[in-house]
């Protein structure tokens, strides 16, 4: 299972509105909880909290991957935001981030959970796919790119 | 008719791998030849996450542990359903990169036939986004059997006579 097994159009917002770290994670959980009708918000945004207190999942070259195991989800799960501008969420490389991945599993579905996460590092690890996500105007544009 | 001795099946944790698995024992059953179920443990990714910086150590190795629980389940699971209709199932665990791991197996044990469950559909031509599964199909040494009609599956491993009664509550 990779990246393009999972994501899904009504799963992709460009652009994401929010202009601090935990608005970001706020507005991606909501875009999974409306496109999934959930009821467990809460549950599922204390579970990426959690993980993030332990640690920032802004990586380098402006991506992040907030993530985490939840049982909210009975499948794996990611929903994919690029800010207008890099916003501050406490990267590694101490630059701004654009680019986030929010990536979700339930208890037992450990080695999809990886292959997934894997794809993103993989995918996002290409200056060229970066460009191509910085000039994104819809998330048909996100689509195509992953997809083609 | 095709001399398939050595059946190898790839176990990755999910159903259709389990699929496989069910259509592998009725193949064995049927060509009477050996059957090792693999399982590996992708210690490549878990690394390659560490080193990406999106998994802190002590998910690495909470990770490690819960996929290691999972190997032996779901060996365990296939083992049980090849003895209920009387197939000896070799369990192997490994570790590694996954697709590098059962060629070498392949080739080391000249395994003639690798099936495989749970091949998606192209998403992407990107390389970088192939699945496990996708590369060790494309790099096995040996031909491949791709299995994808569910319900044909289970009505062929259904099929075969129990020689040992299912066991209760064999869940994996």
């Amino acid at each position: 299972m990779t990246l393009t097994d999972v994501l899904e159009k009504d799963l992709v917002k460009v652009p994401l509105q929010a202009t601090t770290k935990n608005e970001i994670i706020e507005e991606l959980v909501d875009v999974l909880v409306k496109a999934r009708r959930l009821h467990n918000r809460e549950e599922i945004l204390a579970a990426v909290l959690a993980r993030e207190a332990l640690g920032s999942t802004g990586l380098a070259d402006g991506v992040a991957v907030p993530h985490a195991k939840t049982a909210a989800v009975t499948s794996v799960s990611v929903v994919m935001g690029i800010t207008p501008k890099p916003i501050d969420f406490d990267a590694q490389d101490g630059k701004g981030s654009q680019f986030f991945f929010l990536v979700l599993a339930p208890e037992k579905e450990s080695s999809a959970y990886i292959e997934v996460l894997v794809s993103i590092a993989r995918a996002t690890s290409s200056p060229v796919m970066r460009r191509l996500l910085a000039s994104a105007r819809s998330s048909d544009d996100v689509m195509r790119f992953f997809m083609d | 008719m095709v001399p398939f001795k050595r059946v190898l099946v790839y176990l990755d944790g999910s159903e259709d791998s389990v699929m496989a698995a069910m259509a592998a024992i009725a193949l064995a059953k049927r060509l009477d030849a050996t059957l090792t179920a693999m399982y590996v443990v992708n210690t490549r990714a878990l690394q390659d996450l560490v080193k990406a910086r999106i998994f802190l150590d002590i998910e690495e190795q909470e990770y490690r542990r819960d996929i290691e629980g999972d190997a032996l389940r779901y060996l365990n699971h296939v083992q049980e359903m090849g003895l209920q209709k009387g197939v000896e199932v070799t369990p192997v665990k490994a570790s590694g990169t996954v697709h590098t791991e059962v060629r070498n197996y392949l080739q080391e044990h000249t395994i003639d036939l690798l099936v495989l469950g749970g091949i998606s559909e192209i998403h992407s031509r990107r390389d970088e986004l192939l699945s496990e599964t996708d590369r060790m199909m494309r790099t096995a040494p040996c031909p491949v059997l791709v299995v994808r009609d569910n319900d044909a599956i289970w009505d062929m491993f259904e099929s075969l006579p129990n020689v040992k009664p299912e066991a209760e509550n064999d869940t994996y």
